[in-house]
């Protein structure tokens, strides 16, 4: 049993650390923004972590959908979006480079 | 001496034949695009190398792309324009579309065939080309299955200068064992404003065979060809689609792919 277990995690680890993380992120016109996420192997990027900062706070924090997709409301202002796998996985996404 | 002229008279048929090595272009400027974004593309039915004439397309067939396994169709948004090569105008078209979402859109083009009369002939070629946006891969290896189909085994839009790439040819899903595969690079720069190409080609054949590079595929209908500049470079695999008749005259079901290496630097 904790034989599977540690079989599974080192798996997800090792497929985390074996790609790049990538994310898209476009406006769209509506007052929303959506972000992809995804992998440089083709992989997806659902269940992992996603959140928008603004001045160095988190203001809106979720997982990528089964589209490995996440859709916010348009924050007031300047923010960060940012796809978070994980240590050395980071990949930001400034507000300026998100247009329609 | 007879026989001498006849040989001549074979290597001037040869001579004419690899002076008209068509190619089907579906054109943009990037294919390898940061973010999503709005992608115009140029249909052109061209010489890329030597740009010494451009065709009048026919028409276009179907037109389609493919982003995550769904087909959209797009026929419907190709605009007929006029494009004027280094030598002279021809009938082609343009279109827009917004690739918004990360991944590969996988573009398909299949022309109506074209009337070659210096060939007595018809030409189609069914042509493919991938733009990626942010990196993701997503369709650019998908088999489609078309007639005459180039199925690429590297991903057309990550090449770098001096890379391979490596496609497998195919006719309704089957490989084509040692299909004739010509080469062209896009040796004039399109101006996408005023659709036109630069009169100065960027490179001189040292040599005819230079201009449109014979190769074949191997057994498994495989090939693979080393990327020595950057741009664009045309694959063309030769009648290898199932259809060998138009109206009445011979037909070459062709199926072409494009691909564009960039420069380490």
């Amino acid at each position: 049993m904790s034989k599977k277990i540690f079989f599974t995690l080192g798996l997800l680890s090792s497929f985390a650390f074996g790609h790049t993380a990538l994310m898209s992120c476009f406006d769209n016109g509506d007052g929303s923004v959506t972000c992809e996420g995804g992998f440089s192997d083709g992989s997806s990027a659902s269940g992992t972590n996603f959140r928008v900062e603004q001045g160095g706070n988190t203001i809106i924090e979720g997982r990528f959908d089964e589209d490995s997709e996440f859709t916010f409301d348009k924050p007031d202002g300047g923010y960060i979006a940012i796809f978070d796998a994980g240590e050395g996985h980071q990949v930001k996404v400034d507000s300026k480079n998100i247009v329609e | 001496m007879k026989k001498l002229v006849l040989s001549s008279a074979v290597a001037l048929a040869l001579a004419t034949s690899s002076a008209f090595a068509h190619f089907q272009m579906v054109y943009t400027p990037q294919s390898a695009m940061d973010k999503g974004g709005k992608i115009v593309l140029k249909h052109v039915f061209t010489h890329p190398f030597a740009d010494e004439h451009t065709m009048d397309m026919a028409g276009v067939e179907e037109f389609y792309v493919i982003h995550k396994e769904e087909k959209t169709d797009l026929l419907s948004t190709l605009k007929p324009i006029t494009f004027k090569g280094s030598q002279n105008s021809g009938k082609a078209y343009e279109s827009e579309y917004n690739a918004r979402k990360m991944g590969d859109h996988l573009f398909v083009m299949t022309p109506k065939p074209y009337f070659e009369a210096n060939e007595d002939a018809y030409i189609q070629q069914i042509t493919k080309m991938v733009v990626n946006v942010a990196g993701l891969p997503t369709d650019w290896d998908a088999e489609l299955g078309l007639k005459a189909e180039i199925v690429p085994l590297t991903k057309p839009y990550s090449i770098w200068t001096g890379g391979t790439f490596t496609g497998v040819v195919k006719s309704n899903g089957q490989p084509v064992p040692y299909a004739e595969i010509e080469v062209e690079y896009l040796n004039h720069d399109v101006d996408m404003k005023t659709n036109s190409t630069s009169k100065a080609g960027k490179v001189e054949a040292p040599q005819d065979s230079f201009v449109t590079i014979g190769i074949k595929a191997n057994k498994d209908g495989e090939f693979t060809f080393g990327i020595p500049k950057a741009g664009w470079w045309g694959f063309a695999a030769l009648g290898v689609g199932p259809d060998e008749e138009f109206e009445g005259k011979e037909l070459s079901q062709d199926a072409v792919i494009w691909i564009q290496a960039t420069d380490m630097k």
